[in-house]
């Protein structure tokens, strides 16, 4: 039983560093880009109306904002 | 979302549209932006169809990363911000403003 107890906590120390929290810079680069054109999108807003990308081409630009969660600051 | 209403009429000045993009619910999005007084829209990616597809899915979350854009008239992107440089909106303001004088 002790000997299981001590090479359950070997184990435990020899865990790879991967189970860490991956930080930004492990993320992926977006696919869309700089010069790229913005795929098209459909969805609904905090009043449920329907809003599209669409809805503005040829009148105004977009300044489109992704954020993490409602509820936290920025 | 808050730095995005204290620019709002110099965005709106400089024809441009600010919409936010989240993977909350839209009674979420509806509650938060009565909290903090947001007026522009709050889109309800649910599910992240859409994030996925802008490839910011961030796993780590399960959410989005904070990405701002610039989609001009055309529907190009002509401006990016990552992470934290996505919290203040400036670039943004100056890249809508540089678009209206035809730069």
């Amino acid at each position: 039983m002790k000997k299981f107890l001590v090479a359950l906590l070997l184990a435990g120390s020899l865990l790879p560093a991967s189970y860490a929290v991956s930080k930004p810079s492990d993320t992926p680069p977006p696919k869309i880009k700089v010069g790229d054109m913005a795929p098209d999108f459909t969805l609904q807003d905090q009043n449920g109306n329907k809003v599209s990308l669409h809805d503005f081409r040829g009148k105004k630009n977009v300044a489109l904002a992704f954020y993490i969660f409602a509820f936290t600051g920025g | 979302m808050q730095a995005f209403q204290q620019n709002l009429s110099k965005l709106e000045a400089a024809d441009t549209q600010v919409l936010g993009v989240s993977m909350d619910s839209p009674f979420s999005n509806k509650a938060w932006a009565q909290q903090i007084g947001v007026t522009f829209p709050l889109l309800s990616d649910w599910g992240g169809d859409i994030t996925r597809e802008y490839g910011l899915y961030n796993p780590a979350y399960k959410a989005a990363r904070r990405v701002n854009y610039v989609i001009d008239k055309n529907g190009k992107v002509i401006e990016m911000q990552l992470d934290s440089d996505a919290i203040d909106p400036t670039k943004v303001v100056v890249a809508c403003q540089a678009q209206k004088l035809g730069r």
